[in-house]
């Protein structure tokens, strides 16, 4: 998906929901590492993405590694 | 399998006679590897040897010993060593923040502490300001030498240290000694200390056992944190026949449906919160996992249609829903759930809690501890041999909830739990909480003790702490409005100020997801806050504008 709006959507949606508040998040900030984000955020932010996305998600077929870090979010699930 | 008299009958007796009997069989899979049944002990009885001829306490020492951990095989083998020195264990949980755990920690009362890879990274932080000496054992730490030289009040042992474990004579526990010490929330904002006896969880994994049918060939989850009763069931009863401990990674948890197949899984347990987060995420489909014989529930109200769901993607299962407080130990009462008769036995959609465990006596009481009469709801006391030792080192929380109730001659346990007092025969449904203890996706939180923290962090008088968003099992989170005064002006610096210092007292699933700040709180009927008022501000419909 090429929308350039994905990553700074994405980004929010990580600051809405981080467990304290925080500024702008690197590329390789570790979310669920440093508590940004816990377990229970994951099936939220799919959902999330999936809405993004347009289309759903096999969540069987998502690596956990995909959650790491919002680069590899971006990579994972919108080939960017 | 009977006893022999004077046979070990104490927590670590069940592993021991597997160990013998099934020493090549898988006992644990844990960060991608098996771990038979034979290297599991051998590990627990070096660990075991060490704290014996290391610990040197005192003869009026309490008998318990720290594991300060989370899913590594130290954690694992660090449990069974405590067993095997003849101490109770207390799991310490490094995803708590870590002036909780130093708190846990001192009022123990232990002298040791085993930790994994996990414990030792936040080690340094959870030693800051504790007064004393400890034995700090890290079985699987080469060099501690670093750590060692900063420290030097406490002894570090690390693998180099480890005993041979072949000389382990294996100390003798009772019955009545603490085979686990849990700490659970406490209103008042300082968590309670449940002292759960050897003969509690032995009641409990006879039951479990005889009920499911345990096998060698079994194959169980692990999604209860050590720090969670629950997780006694995932370990004990798998080791108690042999079976093998599937601990999930990190991923697993997150996203659990490949992790009941990729281990092939035959006995599922974990609390309602996950089945619905694994429907929302559509892993719940028809046959989903032809492998599982059991799926079991526990630790929050149970969503009749998610157990539905469940039990469709798992069609050789039974599935169940188990009720119980820490104090009673792990579950005691159970409710089998059965496709034509268990939709019309459901209230407000929640799956009742069942009969009770053999052995187990419930009564059903109104303020005044008298027994209501039949079809009545009142607050929920139970007694019998799985109702723990009490608080530890608080006799005063001790009394007022192990009590004797007027015409009786025992002493009952009063869970808070209300019910629905039953004719015979008849499953008890829960109805909710007498005080202001909620579950958080399985977790016993009262909302006291947030209450507690967020008047100290933020010099508040009042903070009121409301569970929201709702869940049909309970909340997702929590809420706090502060009273704005003389030292709260009600800014959003403030508002972050609190959440940060909130987020370092207390476990991630108890902190504030927001703060609100209120001039005068809206008071009920009886001059009482009203929190049913505050939580409808919290549902209201947001403004369009």
């Amino acid at each position: 998906m090429d929308d350039p709006g994905t990553r700074p959507k994405l980004e929010q949606w990580i600051r809405d929901h981080a467990k304290t508040p925080i500024g702008a998040i690197a590329g390789d900030t570790p979310l669920l590492e440093k508590g940004i984000l816990s377990s229970l955020d994951i099936v939220e932010l799919v959902l999330f993405i999936e809405s993004l996305k347009g289309e759903e998600v096999d969540p069987d077929a998502i690596e956990p590694d995909t959650f790491k870090n919002l680069d590899a979010m971006m990579r994972g699930f919108f080939g960017a | 399998m009977p006893d022999p008299r004077g046979a070990d009958t104490t927590l670590r007796a069940g592993f021991l006679r597997s160990a013998s009997r099934f020493g090549d069989r898988n006992a644990l899979f844990v960060d991608g590897a098996h771990h038979t049944y034979a290297d599991l002990e051998t590990y627990a009885r070096r660990i075991a040897a060490t704290l014996l001829r290391e610990d040197r306490r005192s003869s009026d020492a309490p008998k318990l010993t720290a594991v300060l951990g989370h899913r590594h095989l130290e954690t694992f083998a660090g449990i069974l060593g405590v067993l095997l020195r003849g101490d109770g264990y207390v799991p310490l949980n490094p995803v708590f923040p870590t002036d909780r755990t130093r708190a846990m920690l001192v009022r123990s009362g232990v002298s040791a502490v085993v930790v994994d890879a996990s414990g030792l990274a936040q080690l340094e932080e959870v030693l800051t300001g504790i007064e004393g000496s400890l034995l700090i054992l890290a079985p699987a730490e080469a060099d501690l030498s670093s750590i060692a030289a900063r420290w030097p009040a406490h002894r570090f042992l690390g693998s180099n240290d480890l005993a041979d474990g072949r000389s382990l004579v294996i100390p003798e526990a009772s019955p009545d000694d603490i085979a686990y010490l849990l700490f659970t929330s406490g209103s008042t904002g300082q968590p309670k200390g449940v002292m759960v006896a050897h003969r509690n969880v032995r009641h409990f994994l006879d039951v479990m056992a005889e009920r499911y049918g345990i096998t060698e060939e079994d194959r169980f989850s692990h999604t209860f944190d050590l720090t969670f009763d629950l997780s006694v069931f995932d370990l004990f009863l798998a080791w108690e026949r042999g079976a093998c401990v599937c601990c999930p990674t990190a991923g697993e948890k997150m996203l659990p449906g490949k992790y009941v197949t990729k281990h092939a899984l035959t006995v599922w347990f974990s609390v309602p919160s996950t089945a619905v987060l694994m429907n929302k995420l559509r892993m719940l489909k028809p046959g989903a996992f032809p492998s599982l014989r059991w799926a079991l529930f526990c630790g929050e109200a149970l969503p009749a249609e998610v157990t539905q769901t469940f039990a469709s993607a798992c069609p050789s299962a039974i599935t169940e829903n188990l009720y119980g407080p820490t104090e009673l130990t792990i579950a005691c009462t159970l409710y089998r759930w059965d496709h034509e008769r268990s939709p019309a036995e459901c209230h407000l959609g929640v799956v009742p809690i069942g009969q009770a465990y053999p052995g187990m006596e419930v009564l059903v009481c109104d303020e005044s501890l008298h027994e209501v009469a039949e079809g009545q709801d009142g607050e929920l006391l139970m007694t019998g041999p799985q109702m723990a030792l009490g608080y530890y080192r608080d006799a005063e929380r001790t009394a007022a909830a192990f009590v004797i109730p007027p015409n009786r001659d025992r002493t009952y346990y009063r869970t808070g739990d209300r019910v629905r007092r039953m004719p015979e025969g008849q499953p008890l449904v829960y109805l909710g909480r007498v005080d202001n203890q909620i579950k958080i996706q399985g977790y016993r939180v009262e909302l006291g003790e947030i209450e507690a923290i967020v008047r100290e962090v933020s010099g508040a008088d009042v903070a009121i702490a409301i569970g929201f968003p709702r869940t049909p099992s309970g909340a997702d989170g929590v809420v706090a409005f502060v009273g704005t005064g003389q030292h709260v002006a009600g800014t959003d610096e403030e508002a972050i100020a609190i959440r940060s210092a909130a987020a370092t007292r207390l476990p991630p699933y108890m902190q504030p997801r927001e703060i609100r700040f209120v001039g005068t709180f809206p008071l009920n009927a009886n001059g009482k806050i009203d929190r049913k008022a505050l939580l409808a501000i919290l549902e209201a419909p947001k403004d369009p504008t």
